[in-house]
């Protein structure tokens, strides 16, 4: 183990700076060492999910929307800093955070979120501070806290029925089991470390962000599927030879979806499709190694082994 | 030439351009509507007694009557319309001119406002949800669960409670989750938070109480309330008065109650004593109304009605002011009220409101303008980065071609279908046209892919494509599901869209989209 990642260092140091081939020569030469990145990852997301369960007592930072409390949007640009620091004078209680609401690096507007306090009370606050607030110049977004609760308990069953209904479609699919879950699998990689990640950055789920995990994967599975079909389904060449023409197809697949996110990401001025859309970017790029060295790692492996079994019963 | 025919005679570009007509039909675009659109008609006022009424909630936004001048003066935009209310005066004729008709209005003598509330006309027949267009958003939770027939009753109420105060463009649905709760989802666009909360606080139990002796329940003991002018309005025979220095008027409207709680009062008046008051004999005891437990009223009972089982009563109050206008319209506004609290205020459960959202209309209009722009952006970026990859119009533009026929046929069927666009269905139309480009590079790829191979066949390779694309439709649709049915259908908009729009792509525009650049890439 110790042995293999050193050299595995070395090899990569030397490739990088050689032909595009050599790239191909060495996924073809160590495409089993390779497996230990995502499952390493998967590992680690697991660690960082328990951490996170047993430091907060929640999977995840759940944002005012599933936990109950009020948003507040304003039409104006207004310190941030200072607002915060000014609420949670006012309200000690109130667990306030403010925060800039931006498009194209220039700040529009603010959001402020807080728990445990009335949103009239918060109001008439925040007029004495920044002016007189006309009704048409605010969002006021109130969630119970046992609603939030309960939809959080909701969503999250959704989306465990949404994985094995997904998982139901892909066996039915492919009517084989080593590929199906491979594919299972590989989603299943994609949600949990890019769970983490966004715990790790701090970001606080809303329920958009629920629902972007449930686009994760539908776009996740999209490759995946590419993939077992075209090395599956291959009339000529090597299994390698499908696993690069699925590679081609799906890099094409996911640059473009990247760089309609990207864009996204630096014009929205809605934070929930903001969220929505750094959600997705990290499952995405999550999804490149969980894809084309995990699933086809396993594919690759098992198929050949098969072979290998159908030679010698020959 | 021929390979155009070809194109445009293959049953599948057929099929996908007649989608695109009927939905342009169902869209209904006209960028030059001008004008304010009802939205709602307040009863009794002034514009109701012209003849206008509001639309029906399922009315088509562009079917909506559409005022374009009063008193000659053109009305084009909010801003002419309130120009023009601020300068009305009572009792004066305001001749309206809408799309359908003309009315003539006389403004009330003690209110300037003709009681319409009215919208910037709509440009097409999209519904915006109110996300985008402002308004109101209150979920609430029945206390304890509720059979169906009762859900009913209290759906049909709370609309038309909504209704007589004069909001008509009110969403109230039932919704629901996994785990069998039941919430009702009430949406009122263009509506203030005030308005709303106090009209849903005040839903709830009502009854009222002779001694602390039940005689009524609302809703099933009162079987009509009168609210037209015949049997309700200012009492003709006592009308106003002046009583030191306030006016006082006094109003009166008809109820006819059931026999039983007809029964009900006889029994518990029969033994009360008759006391004399201003020359009025009442009986000792009042009758008392209760909402939500709290007492909202009290009226005095005739002595006439001592022992007697009548279901015809007339119920009267009054309103005071230090004018006398302000006098009739307090006196009407308490009529009203309650006429609501009989006609409705009897819904079978307690409401806790458990989300409240109100959304200013300035974040919606930009929040539609900003995601035009993105959407715009993006789909050109996707374009750039297709063309740099084939290097090859024949596979880029029927691409781009195929991105808008999904935006117009998904847009298309939420008009037709009158889905609300939202938030959530925004984020559904990312996941489509996001899918629609993954699965349109999936068709390019097989199918160039057989230009530089010896062998090659164009159906086997648009079946491969299809098994890829269509194993990726199912999923998405499988894993949308569950998300229509959970968590009070917060994020049902963003299921339906999507499960709508992968559907069109993957059973019409991308089959569509496969034929085209197969037929150009072939010879």
């Amino acid at each position: 183990m110790e042995e293999g990642e050193n050299q595995q260092e070395e090899i990569k140091g030397e490739g990088i700076w050689k032909k595009r081939f050599s790239l191909k020569e060495f996924y073809d030469k160590n495409y089993k060492k390779l497996l230990i990145i995502p499952f390493l990852m998967l590992v680690l997301a697991v660690l960082q999910i328990a951490v996170q369960t047993a430091v907060t007592g929640d999977f995840i930072n759940k944002g005012v929307s599933l936990k109950g409390g009020l948003t507040i949007s304003i039409d104006k640009a207004v310190s941030v800093v200072e607002l915060e620091n000014y609420l949670n004078n006012e309200f000690p209680s109130g667990d306030i955070s403010v925060r800039a609401l931006s498009s194209a690096g220039s700040q529009i507007g603010v959001i402020i979120e807080a728990a445990d306090v009335e949103a009239e009370n918060l109001l008439e606050v925040l007029q004495n501070k920044i002016g007189k607030l006309e009704k048409d110049e605010y969002s006021v977004e109130v969630m119970g806290s046992s609603l939030g609760a309960s939809f959080f308990k909701e969503t999250f069953r959704a989306v465990i029925i949404a994985f094995l209904f997904m998982g139901a479609v892909v066996f039915l699919y492919f009517r084989t089991p080593i590929p199906s879950l491979a594919v299972i699998l590989a989603a299943l990689s994609d949600i949990v470390v890019t769970l983490a990640v966004v715990n790790l950055i701090g970001m606080k789920i809303s329920t958009a962000g629920i629902a972007a995990f449930l686009m994760l994967i539908g776009y996740s599975v999209d490759t995946d599927i590419l993939l077992s079909t075209k090395v599956l389904k291959r009339k000529t060449g090597t299994i390698l030879d499908g696993i690069l023409n699925a590679l081609r197809t799906g890099l094409t697949m996911s640059t473009t979806t990247l760089i309609a996110i990207f864009i996204a990401l630096i014009f929205a001025q809605s934070l929930i499709l903001k969220q929505i859309m750094v959600i997705l970017l990290i499952g995405l790029l999550v999804d490149l190694p969980n894809t084309w060295i995990q699933n086809a790692g396993i594919l690759r492996w098992h198929l050949e082994r098969k072979k290998k079994d159908y030679i010698k019963n020959e | 030439m021929s390979k155009t025919k070809k194109i445009l005679t293959h049953w599948r570009v057929i099929l996908a351009l007649i989608f695109i007509v009927l939905s342009l039909v169902a869209i209904y675009p006209n960028p030059f509507t001008k004008g304010v659109t009802i939205r709602a008609v307040v009863t009794n006022s002034s514009a109701s007694i012209a003849g206008i009424t509001s639309p029906k909630p399922t009315a088509t936004p562009m079917s909506r009557e559409r005022i374009t001048a009063m008193n000659n003066v053109p009305i084009n935009t909010l801003e002419d319309y309130y120009d023009f209310i601020s300068t009305l005066k009572g009792n004066r004729t305001v001749h309206v001119k809408t799309n359908k008709n003309l009315y003539r209005l006389v403004t009330k003598p003690e209110t300037e406002d003709i009681g319409l509330s009215v919208y910037e006309a709509p440009k097409t027949n999209i519904r915006k949800g109110l996300d985008l267009q402002g308004g109101t958003r209150v979920l609430l939770q029945p206390e304890e669960n509720l059979k169906q027939d009762e859900m009913d009753i209290l759906l049909t109420n709370m609309q038309y409670r909504l209704n007589v105060y004069g909001l008509s463009d009110v969403v109230v649905r039932e919704a629901g989750d996994l785990s069998g709760n039941q919430y009702v989802l009430v949406e009122i666009a263009g509506a203030k938070e005030e308005e709303v909360k106090e009209l849903l606080s005040q839903q709830g139990k009502f009854e009222a109480t002779i001694g602390n002796e039940t005689v009524f329940r609302g809703g099933q003991d009162i079987t009509y309330v009168c609210r037209s002018a015949d049997c309700s309005g200012i009492d003709p025979t006592t009308g106003c008065g002046k009583s030191g220095d306030m006016w006082v008027c006094r109003f009166r409207f008809a109820i006819s109650l059931s026999p039983e709680a007809a029964e009900m009062q006889a029994e518990l008046t029969k033994d009360l004593p008759v006391l004399t008051e201003n020359e009025e004999e009442y009986l000792s005891e009042k009758l008392i109304l209760y909402l939500d437990d709290a007492q909202v009223d009290e009226l005095f009972i005739g002595a006439d009605l001592k022992g007697r089982a009548v279901t015809d009563i007339q119920i009267s109050g009054s309103g005071a002011g230090a004018m006398q206008q302000e006098a009739v319209f307090n006196a009407l506004e308490n009529m009203k009220r309650m006429q609501t609290i009989l006609i409705t205020g009897s819904l079978p459960v307690k409401l806790d409101i458990v989300k409240t959202d109100t959304i200013s209309p300035i974040f919606g209009k930009e929040f539609v303008r900003n995601a035009l722009f993105i959407g715009l952006l993006a789909v050109l970026a996707v374009i750039i980065v297709i063309f740099i990859r084939y290097r090859n119009i024949k596979v880029a533009a029927p691409m781009l071609f195929t991105i808008f026929t999904e935006l117009v046929v998904l847009l298309g069927t939420a008009a037709f279908i009158g889905w609300n666009l939202d938030l959530a269905a925004i984020a559904g139309i990312i996941i489509v046209i996001g899918t629609g480009v993954d699965h349109q590079i999936v068709i390019a790829d097989e199918i160039l892919k057989g230009e530089t191979g010896a062998a090659y066949d164009w159906k086997q390779k648009i079946k491969r494509a299809f098994f890829i694309i269509f194993a990726a439709y199912i999923t998405t649709v499988v894993a949308m599901l569950p998300l229509w049915f959970a968590g009070a259908g917060l994020l049902k908009g963003f299921a339906i869209t999507t499960i709508i729009g992968v559907s069109i792509g993957a059973l019409i525009t991308r089959p569509a989209y496969a034929v085209i650049v197969e037929l150009l890439m072939k010879e």
